[in-house]
């Protein structure tokens, strides 16, 4: 087990990877009554295209099958894992993301007990064509609620636009006729692929005795037999930027219009892990100094009413894309999408970028990181979702400190580009 | 710890060592009215947008970003027979920064710049702010409708208080009401509420009374009246249950039931409601889930929830349209199950383990441990150890949780129905 120190922080980190591959991460934090653990695989709803473990042909499942097998896992012949944790005190739960697989409880008693349970249940698969039918009710309506969520609706609008072809466009439960089509085989091929130890990690993080803890994982993966695994091989359609749509419209059940310019990575980004994360925190600071709510640009497009408080943006990176919107509801979209192309497309001659401003937001990023240490949630899930090799969100300190003017300038270069920029807008049903 | 500023403004202090933060709330407390909710969301707004030294909210924005990325907020709420208007504020320690601590008396003064020195001229806020933030406020009290979940309950609420004005309205207020507020009324209310609400500043993180005492004794609040209605709402039962059908153009059908229960906010019954709720709806392992969701497939959610300063419960479903009568039927038999008694010493446990589980939870979560201390100085009954509340919770026995679904009373049901273009 090694440990390290953040001393900025004042927080320590256990790690260790088992023989099988499963790699482990322990924070302790005192004080806290909860615990809160997360077993994540690296497996999420654009892997659908990929060799399944022993064949050497690559075979493509049906959408929604990661989603679909997350709600399967909770279902065991003796019963629903739902009620074990119930009676031994803990709110547990799961999460699908285009990337990524989580499976959680908090406590704040019968640790171990519920540890082992999540172990456990995430590595004992049960599938019947029984369940899997009866399932595919309440997944549909999940579908349905999701649905008619115009944010949903819109984001998913936006990833539309910029991935026509890539599974990223597609709903991560799938739609009520892809999961008709999923069957328990194609759960256990999906299961067996991607939930091998060597492909997962285990997060806790809360009240602990760290060294009792890792024993307790030890014994509990050493006691299990896994193959050996080799690499898994993933197969993504190819896109250009000549797939992209660039303007669409969309019909929603909303009482005002909408506005969302999208931008899509085009280049490929550094591969070392440090310099990646460098990089994603670069881009945030770009944006916060080019339209967030400090700037010249959003305080012009605020007093002209082209936007309301529910504007925003965000920058996403995941394994193997990276794109970044902007927009929010507004009564002149098209004036409001326009400008953010302008203010965009003219980003490396902006007065905003000055290092005045860069410090000011540097100090902000700063203090809202440690401010987002509070949470044992979001410690837990930015640690797992994020796969920057070595560094880890721990790291934020240096890398907050380490960007300059010409970081900011090279995610300019890199990434805002006139042919990679998408514009959607959401019009009222009525109006359609 | 407790401290009067002036009767009826009230300093709490919660030290703890477990946070890189510290949080403050402002709360000022008023008895709820129709009016009063459209009044204070929009004042809200106002205050939380510029100041006399911060006219732009970009220059707000600065300044939280150059205190190290504090956060600042001001909302309204309600509760039973109250409307709140909260002003948050949270900040890193300045014990985590270097060089840094006279920070903290800065945050104080930013506070006080914030809710006592607005952009106004002493007699009305500033024009430009005035306009734009009510125009933005009706925009964003008629987007409530984009979310279709919000808007079912909004409108089980409105069925249920038919008979009440101010139950019935939204704790953000009303699209009509805010249309109608002119700038110098809104200022005068904006005075009237500052010298005569109840203030609570509650103030959580590593901290000193003694460091915080003399920053908001500058805010320099005055003595006020208490407030005197009681602060729970009671409603007369009905005989007929209330009933609305609305057609609307979604995917997934919402029905929602609101039953009144007369059972407040820890009176005997308190704890023996939580255990009913927990047995009926509130929980992953409790019957409406099992029965609805998962030996059905009926929903992907059907739940229960209680509001104790109304004496009510309330029922939500997203399901399919055509599955309405079933589904009605299906609550319905959950809830004769637990009146005939139909209870496992199982769920019992499970429902104790759960509810054990969130209120300890809740301990480490700064703005529910702040909410807390602020119930328990408002509600002496509810002011008990931890030791005590999770006793009473063990104490709970099934015949109790039986005559807790007794009492039950079904007064209105919503019905969104779906699947209409």
């Amino acid at each position: 087990m090694e440990k390290k120190v953040y001393e900025l922080i004042n927080e320590t980190l256990y790690t260790e990877t088992l023989p099988n591959g499963l790699k482990v991460a322990l924070l302790p934090k005192e004080g806290f009554h909860k615990t809160y653990s997360l077993f994540t695989t690296d497996y999420g709803s654009i892997d659908e295209e990929f060799k399944p473990l022993g064949q050497d042909e690559f075979v493509k499942v049906p959408d929604g099958i990661a989603h679909f097998l997350e709600h399967k896992m909770f279902e065991k012949e003796d019963g629903d894992v739902f009620q074990l944790f119930g009676k031994q005190g803990a709110s547990a739960n799961a999460f699908t993301s285009f990337t990524k697989t989580s499976y959680l409880f908090s406590s704040t008693d019968q640790v171990e007990k519920n540890l082992t349970t999540l172990l456990d249940f995430v590595q004992a698969p049960y599938f019947t064509e029984d369940t899997v039918e009866k399932e595919k009710g309440i997944i549909g309506q999940e579908i349905q609620m999701y649905d008619d969520d115009p944010n949903w609706r819109t984001f998913f609008g936006l990833l539309q636009a910029m991935y026509p072809k890539h599974p990223l466009h597609i709903d991560i439960a799938g739609t009520i006729d892809s999961i008709a089509e999923i069957t328990a085989e194609d759960l256990y091929l999906c299961y067996n692929t991607f939930y091998h130890p060597s492909n997962m990690n285990l997060f806790v993080v809360g009240k602990m005795d760290p060294e009792a803890m890792m024993a307790l994982i030890r014994e509990n993966q050493a006691s299990k037999e896994f193959t050996a695994m080799p690499p898994i091989e993933r197969k993504f359609p190819e896109e250009t930027a000549a797939d992209i749509v660039k303007e669409s419209t969309i019909y929603l059940d909303v009482t005002r219009p909408k506005a969302y310019v999208g931008i899509k990575g085009l280049e490929a980004l550094p591969t070392d892990g440090y310099e990646l994360l460098r990089n994603r925190t670069a881009a945030s600071l770009l944006f916060q100094m080019l339209i967030g709510t400090t700037s010249d640009n959003y305080l012009a497009m605020y007093n002209e009413e082209l936007v309301d408080d529910s504007f925003g943006f965000e920058f996403n990176m995941d394994r193997g894309f990276y794109f970044a919107d902007f927009g929010g509801d507004t009564d002149q979209p098209v004036e409001l999408a326009e400008r953010l192309k302008e203010i965009l497309l003219t980003a490396k001659d902006s007065p905003e970028l000055t290092e005045e401003r860069l410090s000011l937001l540097k100090k902000r990023m700063m203090g809202n990181y440690l401010q987002s240490l509070n949470s044992l949630e979001y410690i837990a899930n930015q640690f797992s979702k994020d796969s920057f090799g070595e560094a880890t969100l721990f790291d934020m300190v240096d890398v907050i400190d380490s960007i300059m003017l010409e970081d900011i300038q090279g995610v300019i270069n890199h990434f805002i580009k006139e042919e990679a920029m998408v514009t959607l807008y959401v019009y009222p049903k009525n109006k359609e | 710890m407790s401290n009067v500023l002036a009767k009826n403004v009230n300093l709490h202090v919660i030290p703890t060592k477990k946070y890189k933060t510290i949080h403050v709330l402002i709360r000022f407390a008023s008895e709820l009215t129709r009016e009063k909710a459209s009044l204070r969301t929009l004042l809200s707004s106002i205050l939380e947008t510029n100041s006399l030294n911060y006219p732009q909210q970009t220059d707000i924005s600065k300044k939280l970003s150059d205190m190290y990325g504090a956060k600042m907020g001001i909302g309204s709420s309600k509760k039973g027979n109250r409307h709140y208007l909260n002003a948050v504020f949270s900040m890193v320690n300045p014990k985590y920064l270097p060089n840094e601590a006279g920070l903290l008396a800065e945050g104080f003064n930013f506070m006080q710049e914030i809710l006592l020195n607005p952009n106004a001229d002493g007699m009305q806020f500033d024009e430009e702010t005035f306009h734009r933030e009510k125009k933005n406020l009706i925009s964003y009290v008629q987007s409530i409708y984009d979310d279709k979940q919000s808007l079912a309950s909004l409108r089980l609420q409105s069925l249920y208080y038919s008979e009440d004005e101010a139950q019935q309205t939204p704790g953000f207020g009303r699209v009509e009401d805010v249309e109608k507020i002119e700038n110098s009324e809104l200022f005068n209310y904006y005075q009237q509420m500052l010298q005569e609400d109840e203030i609570d500043i509650v103030i959580l993180g590593d901290i000193d009374e003694q460091d915080v005492l003399p920053l908001v004794q500058q805010f320099n609040f005055v003595d006020r009246e208490a407030l005197v209605a009681s602060p729970m709402y009671q409603r007369q039962r009905q005989l007929t249950v209330a009933e609305r059908v609305e057609k609307l153009p979604v995917q997934q059908g919402k029905l929602n039931l609101a039953y009144q229960t007369d059972a407040y906010f820890h009176d005997t019954h308190y704890f023996a409601m939580q255990v009913f709720n927990g047995i009926f709806g509130g929980f992953a392992h409790s019957k409406l889930f099992m029965n609805v969701r998962e030996k059905e497939s009926m929903a992907y959610y059907a739940s229960s929830s209680l509001d104790t300063f109304r004496g009510m419960m309330t029922v939500q479903t997203g399901i399919d349209s055509q599955n309405k009568e079933k589904v009605l039927a299906l609550v319905s038999e959950q809830l004769d199950a637990i009146r005939e008694g139909n209870i496992s010493e199982e769920e019992m446990q499970q429902t104790k383990a759960m509810i054990r589980n969130q209120f300890m939870l809740s301990q480490d979560n700064p703005s529910a441990s702040i909410e807390s201390l602020y119930l328990a100085k408002k509600f002496p009954q509810s002011d008990i150890s931890d030791d005590e509340w999770l006793n009473r919770l063990e104490a709970v026995t099934k015949e109790e949780v039986q005559a807790m679904a007794q009492k039950m009373e079904l007064q209105a049901i919503y019905f969104m129905e779906g699947g209409v273009a």
